[in-house]
């Protein structure tokens, strides 16, 4: 058992990461770099997301060497005007694995930035060239790093560092990897292509290996607001996240070494005096009000101890056994574990108590998750049969798992902030649609925020018919947190939502030109495999999915109808045309007449009437 | 006197083509002044669906009701039908003035020479139907025949009108393979016969033997070969001979479902042509087969097909076929489920038809 233990232990993130490449996207040269160029430009877009920026992403692919058949070496590099990476942070940050800034619970493209690592980790491994880093934060100095990963110790290798005066602020990323361009081409295109459709505020330049450009401007000039960093809804949490917000909400007993005596001295406005134990409780009563917890904690342990602070240097607390009413200590003088017996009437024992178990669980679910007040918290431990005031630290296993399986079924708790969720706008989204399709008619809608599992999730949509649009519709673009869904298409809840739809009923018929763009944004899209491609049908996420498309359709079916009228009103006129002349002609001579009748005006008039109504 | 009547029938004629001039001329002004006021023009056809179809026991035909269809040409469906029937009365009033004559096929093409479509010459035959209905006049009478199948022989004399032909006359029994009736035939006057009767046979094959056993002396009769059902030009002829010559007339046909029904619309007409008049015979006799000759004559005979059989049913829901002989020998066919045709009788020799059934017939008639 044990070694099998270690053995484990002695396996580092990057060395796991290795051994399962597979299941980050790098299984073969193909999907390889097109799993690289996502990481990359994903990155890049999410640090200027985060700040504001309006994203300038360039990205280029080039042949080691061009003559070589595919698979071979590539240099992929992708270059951003982002808030680049202090200096300091870069090596860890690109050399290690399950380094990153992105935990808080947000939108954000890619998450823990755990995928660039992985390309660099891939490149290493199958060409053994280092990653080249540069980087600006200011836009003055730029700090240039060649480096390779150690994956046994998942530690970055600095081969090079330089500084060079630049103008312009940014990360420069580049590494050498195998990949196949050949196959992998058409579907980099389209992601680059669809990704500037979901990021219209962003430029997005592409040069390919065969010298080929693909640029592609930005064609709105706002960003969408930024997401928040919020704290997690009671409805998506489980038993081990509870445990590791609990560590947050203990204090831990303060390690009494000489800078703590030196800070709890300084607090009581001691100096350099020597108090004697009852002085010393006299200074802290009159002064506690301005103490802090660590150094109540202290005080209070001293009031129990009835030591000074020369005799508090020479033991070491042990344990608080709060139902024995017992404090342990090791006396380093008589090297033996000793204890004193608390006083529960002391005032200095709840703050003994109350320090080591944590805060109560009402306090802990209103400041811990969002959207519980004190009420709610009430009424929720009644409903999972806890008191109130139940102390975090004292909850056993099994009450844990109680209270995890309480908070997913309580429901009324409200739902959601989804002020964690950045989804693009009505508006950007019908520019970027306009702009993209050309199409005759367009319209969006983003509907309100929901939840499913207490993840809060936004659907955001459009939908464009005619123009420019090719036939054979709908085509569907799919969108995730701003990542466009390109393959694995079957099995998407956005493809059984728009296929369950009867478009007969919305007046659209035969090879119909049109496109679906659909945007789900949330802090966990809950994708079906570690892909990254297709979106797993929740109940909530397919309701709003429908609803949307149902609104859309709605507005489609009314502009079709009218454009069906208006071509009904051309066709007309082109009769009228064609046959009011001839009977004009026969008439006439039915008549005995030389002349013809003025028709022309008649003609007019229906074209005019025929405008109106179009 | 003979100048006189012939005056008085030529000044008809005249008329009858002026009328339909006239008529082409009124519709033609008013979609000319619809056009020149900013109107749309329409014009309002008798229906000629089944529910507007009915039979008019004091005139003894079939006519139309009282419903009729607008046809606008502010209706884009309707636009193109309308332009083609606009056509088509432009397209008559040449032919009636110029005096020329066209068949339904060369309708259909001559249409296309004037950029007017056509899906095919049921599309055309449709148009004609319909500006017949509007004037209550037949194609004949604004100069559209159809291909001529029957044919007449007896002692008539007649005086052509067709153009390049007018004053010329003619008499009908110098030919014995007969005169085909097509429209010079139709739009002659009829100057004077000898005469008594006319006899019009449903087949070719007998209407020959008829000629060669000269039944036309015999009987003092004109014989006229409908060449089946009757085309309308020879009703139109039966008519006049009839009315003007004011001679009976008289219909053998095979002894079957058809043959009665051939007869019938001689006389009374048929539910296609209900909206035209003038073109029956009211008086007109079916003197036989019947199917009680079938019996009475020992006639050799075939059995009745499902199709012959289904024709009596659908005949014995006519409101002619509820009375006399026409209910009696729909009975008796249906009966004996056995038909026999007109030269069934060759089985007791090749006159036995001339020579003892018709004496017979013709005296009955008589009685009928």
């Amino acid at each position: 058992m044990s070694s099998i233990k270690e053995k484990f232990n002695q396996i580092s993130p990057s060395e796991f990461f290795y051994r399962n490449r597979d299941l980050a996207g790098f299984s073969n040269p193909t999907r390889s770099l097109y799993t690289a160029v996502r990481e990359f430009v994903e990155n890049s877009l999410d640090a200027c997301d985060q700040k504001g920026i309006f994203p300038d992403v360039h990205m280029s692919i080039k042949a080691v060497d061009s003559e070589k058949p595919d698979p071979k070496p590539y240099i992929l590099t992708v270059k951003d005007n982002g808030p680049g990476i202090e200096s300091k942070h870069v090596p860890l940050a690109f050399g290690t694995v399950l380094y990153g800034s992105k935990f808080g619970l947000k939108q954000a493209r890619g998450m823990f930035g755990l995928g660039a690592t992985m390309a660099i980790l891939y490149g290493q491994i199958t060409t053994n060239k280092p990653v080249f880093v540069k980087s600006s934060t200011d836009g003055k100095i730029q700090d240039e790093f060649e480096l390779l990963l150690d994956i046994q110790k998942n530690k970055p290798v600095i081969l090079k560092h330089t500084t060079k005066e630049v103008t312009k602020r940014g990360l420069s990323v580049s590494i050498c990897l195998e990949g196949d361009y050949a196959k992998a081409g058409s579907k980099i295109k389209d992601y680059v292509y669809e990704t500037s459709l979901i990021t219209p505020y962003a430029t997005i330049t592409f040069d390919d290996p065969k010298g080929e450009k693909f640029h592609y401007s930005k064609i709105v000039n706002e960003m969408p607001p930024a997401p928040t960093i919020i704290r997690p809804h009671a409805h998506g949490i489980d038993v081990e996240t509870i445990r590791r917000m609990m560590v947050e909400s203990q204090f831990e007993i303060p390690t009494i070494d000489d800078a703590m005596v030196e800070k709890v001295r300084k607090d009581l406005g001691l100096g350099k005096k020597n108090l004697a134990f009852t002085g010393i409780m006299d200074k802290a009563k009159k002064r506690w009000k301005t103490l802090s917890r660590p150094v109540r904690v202290v005080i209070a342990l001293m009031s129990f101890l009835k030591m000074d602070f020369d005799k508090l240097n020479k033991i070491r607390i042990e344990d608080i056994d709060v139902s024995n009413k017992k404090l342990f200590y090791w006396d380093f003088g008589d090297s033996q574990s000793k204890s004193v017996e608390m006083d529960s009437e002391s005032p200095y024992y709840k703050q003994l108590t109350g320090t080591i178990q944590g805060e109560t669980l009402t306090t802990f679910l209103t400041k811990r998750f969002q959207r519980i007040g004190p009420t709610t918290a009430v009424k929720f431990a009644e409903f999972a049969g806890f008191k109130p005031e139940k102390r975090m630290g004292s909850m056993t296993n099994q009450e844990l798992v109680k209270l995890s399986e309480s908070l997913q079924k309580f429901e009324d708790f409200l739902s959601p902030d989804p002020s964690c969720l950045a989804p693009l706008g009505e508006e950007p989204l019908e520019k970027g649609i306009k702009k993209f399709f050309k199409p005759d008619f367009c319209e969006v809608i983003q509907r309100p925020a929901s939840a499913y599992s207490g993840f809060p999730f936004i659907v955001e949509m459009g939908i464009a018919y005619g123009g420019e649009i090719r036939p054979g519709g709908p085509h569907v673009y799919r969108y995730a947190n701003r990542i466009p869904l390109l393959y694995d298409e079957g099995s998407d809840v956005v493809l059984k939502v728009v296929n369950d739809s009867d478009w007969t009923r919305y007046k659209i018929k035969g090879d119909p030109p049109f496109v679906i763009v659909t945007h789900i944004c949330s802090t966990r899209i809950p994708y079906k495999t570690v892909g990254k491609e297709n979106v797993a049908d929740r109940p909530e996420i397919e309701r709003e999915l429908r609803l949307g498309l149902q609104f859309l359709s709605r507005k489609l079916a009314a502009y079709m109808s009218k454009r069906g009228q208006a071509e009904m009103a051309k066709k007309r006129a082109n009769l009228y045309a064609k046959y009011i002349p001839l009977i004009a002609q026969f008439s006439t001579e039915l008549s005995g007449k030389t002349k013809e009748p003025n028709y022309k005006k008649m003609l007019e008039e229906e074209l005019i009437v025929d405008d109106k109504q179009s | 006197m003979t100048t006189n009547k012939a005056k008085d029938r030529k000044l008809k004629t005249n008329e009858k083509q002026k009328s339909i001039i006239d008529a082409l001329k009124m519709h033609g002004a008013k979609v000319y002044d619809d056009l020149e006021n900013g109107q749309f023009p329409k014009f309002s056809i008798p229906s000629r669906s089944v529910s507007n179809i009915v039979y008019d026991k004091k005139i003894r035909q079939y006519i139309l009701g009282n419903s009729a269809a607008l046809r606008s040409s502010r209706n884009s469906s309707q636009l193109r039908s309308f332009t083609q029937l606009m056509w088509l009365a432009f397209f008559a009033n040449r032919l009636t003035q110029e005096k020329k004559s066209s068949t339904l096929r060369d309708v259909y093409y001559s249409s296309q020479a004037f950029d007017i479509e056509f899906e095919d010459q049921s599309e055309s035959d449709n148009i004609i139907v319909d500006l017949e209905a509007i004037l209550s006049k037949p194609r004949e009478d604004f100069h559209i025949f159809p291909e001529e199948r029957s044919s007449i022989f007896g002692d008539l004399n007649i005086e052509y009108t067709i153009p390049g032909y007018e004053g010329k006359t003619m008499n009908l029994s110098n030919h014995p393979d007969g005169y085909a009736i097509g429209p010079s035939l139709t739009t002659a006057e009829l100057l004077d016969t000898s005469a008594e009767i006319v006899i019009a046979i449903e087949k070719g094959g007998l209407f020959t033997r008829f000629v060669e056993e000269q039944v036309d002396k015999k009987f003092k009769s004109i014989i006229i070969n409908t060449g089946g059902q009757a085309p309308r030009s020879t009703r139109t002829l039966l008519k006049r001979l009839h009315d003007e010559m004011g001679l009976p007339v008289i219909v053998l046909t095979d002894g079957d479902v058809y043959g009665e029904h051939i007869a019938m619309v001689i006389k009374s007409g048929s539910a296609n042509a209900a909206h035209l008049r003038d073109l029956t015979v009211p008086d007109a006799k079916w003197v036989g087969v019947w199917a009680t000759d079938i019996e009475k004559f020992k006639l050799p005979t075939i059995p009745m097909t499902e199709s012959d059989i289904k024709r009596c049913h659908d005949l014995q829901s006519d409101p002619r076929y509820q009375e006399g002989i026409w209910k009696k020998e729909l009975d008796v066919f249906l009966k004996i489920k056995r038909k026999a045709e007109l030269e069934a009788f060759s089985k007791y020799g090749l006159t036995n038809i001339t020579e003892k059934y018709l004496p017979q017939k013709l005296e009955l008639a008589k009685s009928l």
